[in-house]
């Protein structure tokens, strides 16, 4: 079973290849997890299906919601249930 | 393009119906009818048929649905036939759970918003309301500077932008957003004879004079009515002189405290002469001015040319009534001064403004604050520079200061005066033709506006005269 995470970006969001960077580097690392990339100007539809107001926004299969940019350690933090979860 | 809200005394009120481009905020303590008063104008919209964008970030779609029936609205009827969209927007939707950081910006409604008015080509979009958006944020500083985004967006589609806000019962000031729209439609609610009684007034429009009488306003179920009132104005537009006499009987008396005046000028002509002359006048009316300094404003620049004009202005630095406030050192050439741009952060400048304000309030001083903003806009981003001066300008409206604000229209860019001219209260222009100066007024909140006049330069002080 694979879980995915779901990552919504725009091309005006200055801290999303960045952050696109760490997320890609920290789920690399587990099997379960999935990366599906939405940049909300090109996708309205997921964008209204999932209600987005800000970018970026990751949204985790636990109804969890991370708004805006972080580095590294804040991720792996909120991710950490999943993390754990693949060891 | 203008929109009849659907209300005839509504309408004429806020000088014949809302404009597209323009913004509208409807403000009003909770449970006023702020939510009730949309709902009317999107019907309006849809009886003309002019199609309309409801964004709601409080209510669900379906409750709305509900709302609109008990006031015998068919909603559903006018979704099937594609002239009305309603949508649901908040930053945590039901079951969510939220962690949040202050790096984010607002470009998925923004996205989703435009998609959506292209759709149904809508030109009313109504977001109801954004107290309760804001409410989500964590960051809600950062969310509301970037509010300002989607104000802009969506207005240039030649759409009305209409936004509810909840008012706290004091403010007359509060938010940002009052200041930056078009029109503020504001309702009060007052218990009088142990009835609540609603009055409904326009405290702010842009491009005509403000109503500023408090009618009644009645909501039941056939509709909102609005019974004009024999009460006299709730507040008067208090006028301040530029110290320049014909310029202030051109701007049909003066200028309202609470202005931001824009003097637009090309790299060529000196706009030091109206600068001094009417610091010169606020000085001796023994004024709090504060002057942003920069690299073509700066304090030993400007007591030379006093002393030029036989003024002495020194008495006044010595009694503090004059403030300069170094954002950049101005000793140093342009070049250098952008390289040092950080000495003081925008945020700073607000902060020390405010402070100096609210110091000559304390001592019964009215405030004048006088920049040149070439710099600025070319310094910091296009984003923090507006954010910047749409504080700024909040701060002079908030505490009933004027402000003369100085720029080298052809040292920025096009679309940057187009958003210094939204904020603006006041613009005056000069421009050159054969060698003569003249001097206009494209915009007045007043709405005494005046076609280019020629301008003498003197010696003594005024050192600008209008001619006829
Ligand atoms: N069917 C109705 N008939 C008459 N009056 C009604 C009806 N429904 C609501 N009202 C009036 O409308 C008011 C509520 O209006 P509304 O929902 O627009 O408030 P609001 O300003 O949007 O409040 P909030 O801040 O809670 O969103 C009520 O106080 C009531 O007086
Ligand atoms: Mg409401």
């Amino acid at each position: 079973m694979s879980l995915k995470i779901l990552f919504f970006t725009s091309p005006t969001c200055s801290w999303c290849p960045y952050l696109e960077g760490v997320l890609r580097h920290i789920i690399k690392e587990i099997d379960h997890l999935e990366l599906e990339i939405i940049d909300v100007t090109k996708d309205i539809s997921r964008a209204g299906e999932y209600e987005i107001v800000a970018i970026p926004t990751i949204v985790l299969p636990n109804n969890q919601r991370i708004i805006g940019s972080a580095d590294e350690t804040f991720l792996r933090k909120q991710l950490d249930f999943f993390l754990t979860l693949g060891s | 393009m203008i929109i009849s809200t659907g209300i005839e005394e509504l309408d004429k009120m806020i000088d014949g119906g809302l404009r597209t481009s323009f913004c509208y905020a409807i403000k009003g303590t909770a449970g006023s009818g702020k939510t009730v008063l949309s709902l009317f104008m999107t019907l309006g919209a849809l009886k003309a048929e002019i199609p309309v964008l409801f964004i709601s970030t409080e209510v669900d779609i379906e409750k709305l649905m509900i709302y609109g029936k008990s006031f015998n609205m068919n909603l559903e009827s006018y979704v099937e036939k594609g002239l009305l969209h309603l949508e649901k927007m908040s930053l945590k939707p039901l079951g969510t759970n939220l962690v949040q950081t202050d790096q984010f910006n607002l470009s998925a409604i923004i996205a989703r918003t435009k998609t959506k008015m292209k759709e149904i080509n809508a030109k009313m979009i109504i977001f109801d309301s954004i107290s309760a958006f804001f409410a989500d944020f964590k960051y809600e500083k950062t969310a509301r500077s970037n509010f300002m985004d989607f104000i802009r967006e969506i207005t240039n589609e030649d759409a009305v932008l209409v936004l509810t806000a909840e008012s706290q019962m004091s403010e007359e000031y509060s938010t940002i957003e009052e200041f930056l729209v078009d029109g503020v439609i504001k309702i009060r609610t007052e218990l009088k004879n142990n009835q609540l009684i609603k009055r409904i007034s326009i405290p702010k429009l842009r491009s005509a004079k403000p109503i500023n009488f408090e009618n009644r306003f009645i909501i039941n179920r056939d509709g909102i009515s609005i019974l004009r009132s024999e009460q006299p104005p709730i507040s008067t537009i208090h006028e301040e002189s530029s110290g320049i006499e014909k310029l202030d009987n051109l701007l049909g008396g003066g200028i309202p405290s609470g202005s931001v005046v824009l003097v637009e000028v090309d790299g060529e002509t000196n706009y030091f002469p109206l600068f001094l002359s009417t610091l010169c006048y606020h000085l001796e009316k023994e004024k709090g001015v504060i002057i942003h300094s920069n690299v073509h404003m700066y304090s030993s620049r400007i007591l030379e040319d006093f002393k030029k004009a036989d003024c002495d202005i020194e008495p006044f630095m010595n009694k503090g009534n004059i403030v300069f406030i170094d954002k950049y050192n101005r000793s140093v050439t342009a070049i250098e001064a952008r390289e040092m741009s950080q000495l003081m952060t925008t945020d700073d400048m607000i902060s020390v403004t405010v402070e100096l304000m609210e110091a000559f309030q304390k001592s019964k001083q009215k405030v004048v604050i006088y920049g040149d903003l070439t710099d600025d806009v070319n310094i910091l981003s296009e984003t923090e520079f507006l954010r910047y001066f749409a504080l700024q300008s909040f701060n002079i409206k908030e505490k009933r200061a004027v402000a003369y604000s100085f720029i080298n229209f052809n040292a920025i860019s096009r679309e940057m005066l187009a958003r210094l001219r939204t904020t603006a209260d006041i613009i005056i222009r000069f421009s050159r033709e054969d060698y003569t100066t003249y001097m206009e007024c494209m915009k007045s909140s007043t709405g005494a506006t005046f076609l280019p006049k020629v301008v003498k330069y003197k010696d003594k002080m005024p050192l600008i005269e209008i001619v006829d």
